[in-house]
């Protein structure tokens, strides 16, 4: 009989029950496990549906969990599975081992555990040791798989729809896949346009794209906290405890820089307490090491080295100062000069000249002199508004800048602000306008102070510090107080700020120009300064929002220097990089008319290597302002196979391999050649400074400096002493011989990150006296660029294969180019 | 007849899905394996002793329902039919507590070999 007792039900729950599989909603407890991530706590079932793996075991792969609890109603009760030995807890290295003697079994990791002798000799059969996970599913006699029933009552999810849903995850753990078809979650952002009505417009374009890349940054970096981190202690020069570490990075992920913040963390064990501190990277050691130094020096375990943990301490800034001056941008009138205002949206402007005596001579002091193109280019931009200054690579964009700059200066019309997306950059700038003898105050973001700088002296805080005059001895004495002690009291400490804050104006002030990265001139210490002229260097690797917060302080000419036809600014989240946000101020300038004045006189590579690169990248235009005599190096006997020609293509037929991270690419056979031709040149009596191996790849990278460290024929010290980079962090760099490791090789899938002709054309330009590239010719001849390349290299007879000392010409066939429809 | 059929759908795996599934799981394994190597010389101690308790009477019979050990074990309730499967006690921790679950595991599992040879050798006996 009913009862009608409808409360002990649960009408229309069935979905709802919180240990269903989030994906399918089967609700088995024996059939569910519960994912032990803190944030997320989320059931999932052990069965695959449609997909190649089971749905637990598809939701820890997805979203990077490693943790798992069983159902209290399941065959062992609710139970964090964990090494019984160590209380490891990462289900993917963990396993079964059961006694020799004895039905009884027993969860053990599998590294350290495993291979801890001493347990054989205990009872346990260490030879059959059975993994948690095994053909992407939970062992089914520990987490039953549903039934054929239960499993067609349940939701039917594809893996695109899991894809989806892990994704909305990140952002929103509450998510349902009901919310997978709300309208907004898979909407495109509105893309980037070639013109704007107005500021307001302009911004409702690009703050949601500033938003999402943050949204991904944040997400990205704060998934990256690593355990079991090692530490090595040490104390800098300012007495503060410094930490060295390795933080693994791989391709497009995490890559810490100089100035990031991270937290270090100890959970603390019978003779220490539970520890942490947030602290900088203050730089990144040749051996891949992290060193973060400590906000606080109070209470830091060094005496402990093991476990402890690294998280990534997300900051906003950036971002928070890009949304911020496209708001300037909209609503204050003077935030930019009327002409700039429509000439950045688009709109048609009559030409304006910039009324200006012009100096006698365009050069500056402490410049070497400026070459024909050079000086069109500093004479044109004196007398426009905006200007854009195309810089190929080795065209002395830098000394045209400090030349621009310096003029600029004398004109009396205020300060002059100097920027570039990239510190080295910034540094690299600062040191040649102070070669001309302007004052120059380089502004470090405040979690940098303790980066070392090329231009230490230039910047604000060290001239803070240095300032001795007698006024200023109050500071003095504060600053020296703080440093012994680490702290002041907090009259002391008000005082001490004042102080500061009022030192920095003054220096700031008296100086003729101001240089910091485009994020640095958010910086509220410059919130005061009005800068009516702002040259921008590397401009475009910078996105428009990042470009606009040194324009907002006042612009009324504005220079644009950097080469499109190089690397942009990297953006991680791909919706906004679909959306346009890659492309920068500069590119869109150029598409709306103004023509970029190019630089046309190359310095740095031999006349035979610019050859290629001038006529696929810049119509034939590049001149050689070096000869071939002084590019040849006297003395240095290297099997270049055309004497003159000190360039060749190694044809390399190995396979490339997807690395250990799983995210990026080797290829061994050519780590393996890159060793014989480093060899060969330390042999020939090259020294370790001049050369540079470059590759797209992370994963080769790494792979080449091990190999190099373990396999080299000479020395070890040598190889360590050899620069090994990605091709992308190469960019505004050059070594005298540049080795370039290809890696891919395959039949179907493509070159990947080989196929952007901007990647390309930096690679090719990085070399002043020699290059050999490393590559499969069969797989690169497939893109139009690279079999151009394949054929220049062919018909000047330096495609070459064989031993490094016999080497002769390949005979490789080429593939037919797939044509591009653009 | 209560029995349903549903035509069961052909699901069709992506073979790209799947082997981009395959190599992120590889890739965290490797992962997870090498930051565990990474922490040199870590050796944790050795906590590996079988209590005593599970030794009386474990494997004498087999599917007869075991008596509460002290440690806290639990039986199953259904009877793990056929001889498909082995009953095995699996140890584990709660806190500092050791204490045994008994479930069972396929026959075939690699995991019970050793106790197979040794029925097989009892047998002979
Ligand atoms: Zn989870
Ligand atoms: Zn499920
Ligand atoms: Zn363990």
């Amino acid at each position: 009989e009913e009862t009608g007792d409808d409360e002990s039900y649960e009408f229309g729950k069935g979905d709802f029950t919180e240990h269903a599989c989030r994906y399918c909603g089967v609700q088995n407890p024996a059939c569910v496990v519960r994912c032990n991530v803190p944030s997320c706590r989320k059931w999932f079932c052990n069965s695959r549906g449609n997909t190649s793996g089971s749905h637990i075991v598809n939701h820890l792969v997805r979203a990077k969990h490693k943790e798992v609890c069983l159902h209290k109603d399941s065959p062992l009760g609710e139970t964090i599975l964990e090494c019984y030995n160590c209380g490891c807890r990462n289900v993917f290295l963990l396993g079964f081992i059961s006694a020799k003697t004895e039905s009884v079994v027993v969860l053990l990791c599998r590294e350290p555990c495993l291979s801890v002798n001493a347990l054989k000799d205990m009872n346990w059969d260490l030879s059959q040791w059975c993994p948690l996970i095994d053909d992407r599913c939970f062992l089914q006699w520990l987490v039953k798989v549903p039934s054929e029933q239960e499993q067609l009552r349940a939701r039917q999810i594809s893996a695109q729809q899991i894809n989806k849903v892990e994704e909305l995850w990140k952002t929103n753990p509450d998510a349902t896949l009901e919310d997978l078809e709300k309208p907004g979650v898979d909407d495109e952002p509105q893309p980037i346009a070639l013109k704007y009505e107005d500021a307001y417009q302009y911004q409702n374009v690009f703050a949601p794209l500033i938003k999402l890349e943050a949204d991904y940054d944040k997400m990205m970096k704060e998934s990256q906290s690593k355990d079991n981190v090692t530490i090595r202690w040490d104390i800098g020069l300012n007495k503060k405890r410094i930490a060295y570490f390795v933080f693994p990075k791989e391709d497009n992920e995490l890559r810490l820089v100089p100035g990031d913040e991270l937290r270090l963390r100890y959970s603390g064990d019978a003779a220490h307490p539970a520890w942490q501190s947030v602290g900088h990277v203050i730089k990144l050691t040749a051996q891949e090491e992290v060193a973060l130094e400590l906000r606080a020096s109070q209470g830091v375990p060094v005496d402990v080295n093991h476990g402890f943990s690294v998280d990534f301490v997300w900051k906003s800034t950036s971002f928070d100062r890009m949304q911020g001056a496209m708001k300037t941008f909209a609503v204050d009138e003077t935030s930019v000069s009327g002409y700039i205002y429509h000439h950045l949206l688009g709109h048609e402007v009559e030409v304006q000249m910039v009324r200006n005596t012009l100096p006698r001579r365009f050069g500056a002091p402490g410049l070497p002199e400026l070459n024909a193109s050079q000086v069109f280019a500093v004479k044109s931009v004196l007398q426009k508004p905006v200007s854009l200054i195309q810089g190929p690579p080795g065209t002395g964009k830098t000394v045209t800048s400090a030349a621009i700059v310096y003029h600029m200066a004398k004109q009396g019309q205020g300060q002059v602000l100097v920027c570039a997306p990239s510190n080295v950059a910034v540094d690299q700038l600062a040191e040649k306008i102070s070669a001309t003898g302007l004052k120059v105050v380089r502004l470090c973001a405040k979690s940098r102070e303790a980066v070392s700088s090329p231009v230490e002296h230039l910047t604000l805080h060290y001239q803070v510090r240095h300032l001795d005059t007698s006024e200023k001895s109050e500071l003095h004495k504060l600053q020296q107080l703080k440093d012994e002690q680490g702290e002041l009291s907090s009259s002391d400490e008000k005082k001490y700020k004042a102080l500061k804050r009022a030192t920095e104006r003054e220096i700031s002030q008296s100086a003729d120009v101001i240089c910091c990265t485009c994020v640095g001139a958010g910086d509220p210490r410059l919130s005061n300064f009005r800068f009516r002229q702002v040259l921008i260097d590397e401009s475009t690797q910078a996105t428009e929002p990042e470009c606009l917060i040194p324009l907002v302080l006042g612009a009324k000419q504005v220079v644009l220097v950097g080469d499109h036809c190089q690397l942009g600014p990297v953006i991680m989240c791909k919706k906004a990089a679909r959306a346009g946000l890659a492309q920068s101020l500069f590119e869109r300038l150029v598409l709306l008319g103004v023509k970029p004045i190019r630089l046309q006189v190359q310095y740095r590579m031999h006349p035979s290597l610019s050859e290629f690169p001038s006529n696929s990248f810049y119509e034939g235009t590049l001149q050689n302002g070096v000869t071939i005599n002084e590019r040849q190096s006297p003395g240095i006997d290297f099997p270049w196979p055309v004497p003159n020609r000190p360039m060749f293509f190694y044809v390399q037929m190995g396979q490339e391999e997807i690395s250990a991270s799983g995210t990026s690419y080797l290829n061994r056979t050519e780590a393996a050649n890159v060793e014989k031709i480093v060899t060969t040149f330390l042999r020939s009596g090259v020294v370790p400074g001049q050369i540079g191996v470059i590759t797209p790849y992370e994963g080769q990278r790494a792979y080449i400096v091990n190999y190099m460290s373990r396999n080299g024929a000479l020395r070890q010290q040598l190889y360590k002493e050899i620069e090994v980079a990605s091709v992308d962090s190469f960019q505004g760099r050059e070594k005298d011989y540049i080795i370039l490791s290809c890696v891919r090789s395959n039949e179907h899938q493509g070159i990947g990150f080989l196929n952007d002709p901007r990647r390309l054309n930096v690679a090719l330009t990085r070399a002043r006296y020699g290059i050999v590239i490393l590559g499969n010719p069969k797989v690169l001849s497939k893109q139009p660029l690279w079999n151009g390349l394949l054929t220049h290299y062919k018909e000047h007879e330096c495609l070459v294969e064989g031993p490094l000392n016999n080497l002769k010409q390949s005979m490789v066939q080429f593939q037919k180019p797939k044509k591009i429809y653009n | 007849d209560d029995e349903i059929h549903v035509r069961q759908k052909v699901t069709e795996i992506d073979p790209q899905e799947e082997a981009d599934f395959e190599r992120e799981l590889r890739a965290l394994m490797q992962e997870s394996l090498d930051s565990r190597k990474l922490e040199l010389r870590a050796r944790p101690a050795l906590n590996m002793m079988i209590p005593m308790n599970v030794f009386e009477g474990s494997t004498k019979d087999h599917h007869g329902r075991g008596a509460e050990g002290e440690s806290g074990d639990e039986t199953l309730d259904e009877d793990a039919g056929g001889s498909k499967e082995v009953q095995v006690k699996v140890l584990v921790k709660r806190g500092n507590k050791q204490q045994t679950k008994q479930m069972y595991i396929p026959r075939d599992c690699s995991l019970v070999q050793s106790t197979k040879q040794k029925e097989a050798a009892e047998l002979e006996e």
